[in-house]
């Protein structure tokens, strides 16, 4: 419980609940996207720096399992959704797999918050583990987009013939993937030590927090967007992440007893599972169900999820962590 | 001198940006112009660039100018047909006179 509290006062989730108080004061505040952009970028790039650079040394065929662990629970939140949310009555079936889709797709800020508290912590991680990222996120797109498809061609006996290529090219192009892809291949490629230091990692945590507070105004505004769905979406989105990152951190502890992953490797496989995806998810989705109403998954994932996800399931994963290992 | 057109006017969402640009260009049409559009519809309020800072779900407004309004409607048709019930979409052609151009 006091872990509980201490995390309040973190400047994470500080400026998180600021947002979300002062768009609810109606602030005249404006955060361009293009530096929600830039700072997405640059945090996803100093993950993929220091992962690239560490990993230089690793034995990478310890990833095998963790990122086969990954695209199964990617894909297993996909299918969770399909007979839990979209199954219940108010609920267009398409709106839930998409949700499920969202759900199981990957938060780089989430990912790069929870970076930031291990950090603060000490607790290790295997560097390799922020790339654990597209190996569930991909998947679960890939998974909702043909469940949808099948839905499709069951009530109506057509469907398109869905193109799983074109999904998997349009993920590794969205802004956080590529940077994150970008950070690591320069990392383990080129020697960006003075720049990493000098640059990248002096503004990780101010970037955070700005992050954050942009974070939580977009919360905020996006609850009226939920509000015009059915309540189920708001349940799900508080339930959902919680169970996902649970539903991880006991893949990941199997791992831990077979092959050694470590306790924080485990943590962020956990957040990786409970986070929704904010930037690259939400277009893929739109473009490859379109008859699903955007409205639900993102109003659901940003205003309810990710905030649970930040707020509840990174302490919860590293209490946990604590008190198992 | 001026010259008469068909402008064809097309306000649909952003994620649709290239694939309306792709048939707009397969009808030889010799150009078009792009402007970020925002407003409200029966899809829901669509801000351009504010209060909300993911703007995935923004609008577009393209509009091209033709020579003649049969390819002002075939471009139209074709749009209609491939996203007309999903996405957010209107569609509407206006007689125009072209004071300066190189060509239509």
């Amino acid at each position: 419980m006091s872990r509980f509290l201490i995390q309040f006062q973190s400047p994470t989730l500080a400026f998180l609940i600021g947002g979300i108080v002062i768009a609810a004061l109606g602030t005249r505040l404006v955060i361009s996207e293009s530096i929600y952009k830039f700072i997405v970028f640059m945090l996803l790039l100093r993950v993929g720096l220091e992962g690239g650079m560490s990993i230089r040394e690793a034995n990478l065929a310890e990833m095998i399992l963790p990122a086969l662990l990954a695209v199964m629970i990617g894909i297993g939140i996909v299918l969770i959704s399909r007979v839990t949310l979209a199954m219940l009555p108010a609920v267009r079936t398409e709106d839930g797999i998409a949700t499920g889709g969202l759900f199981g797709a990957v938060s780089g800020s989430t990912l790069a918050a929870a970076i930031v508290v291990l950090e603060s912590e000490a607790i290790d991680y295997e560097q390799w583990a922020p790339a654990l990222y597209p190996f569930m996120d991909i998947p679960a797109l890939v998974m909702a987009i043909v469940l949808a498809n099948l839905y499709f061609k069951g009530r109506e006996g057509t469907a398109e013939k869905v193109r799983i290529w074109p999904i998997i090219k349009e993920s590794l192009q969205g802004s956080a993937l590529s940077a994150l892809l970008l950070g690591i291949a320069l990392g383990l490629l080129t020697r960006p030590e003075s720049v990493y230091e000098s640059f990248y990692d002096p503004l990780f945590r101010g970037l955070l927090s700005v992050l954050m507070l942009i974070m939580g105004m977009e919360a905020y505004s996006r609850i009226q967007e939920l509000r015009r769905v059915a309540h189920w979406f708001a349940v799900y989105a508080a339930v959902a992440p919680l169970v996902h990152g649970l539903i991880a951190f006991g893949f990941g502890y199997l791992a831990h007893v077979l092959t050694g992953f470590s306790p924080g490797g485990v943590v962020i496989l956990a957040v990786i599972a409970g986070s929704s995806s904010d930037i690259s998810g939400p277009p893929t989705l739109r473009a490859g169900i379109p008859r699903a109403n955007p409205s639900a998954y993102v109003g659901a994932s940003t205003s309810v999820g990710t905030p649970v996800a930040i707020a509840v399931g990174i302490p919860l994963y590293i209490a946990l962590a604590e008190a198992v290992f | 001198m001026t010259q008469q057109a068909t402008r064809l006017v097309i306000v649909t969402e952003k994620v649709l940006t290239k694939a309306v640009a792709a048939i707009i260009e397969s009808y030889d049409a010799s150009g078009y112009t792009l402007i970020a559009a925002g407003g409200m519809g029966s899809h829901n309020t669509r801000s351009s660039g504010e209060p909300s800072v993911l703007d995935h779900f923004g609008n577009i407004k393209i509009e091209v100018i033709t020579a003649d309004p049969d390819s002002a409607k075939k471009i139209a048709d074709a749009v209609s047909e491939r996203y007309a019930a999903d996405y957010a979409c209107i569609i509407y052609i206006d007689p125009v006179e072209v004071l300066y151009s190189h060509r239509l």
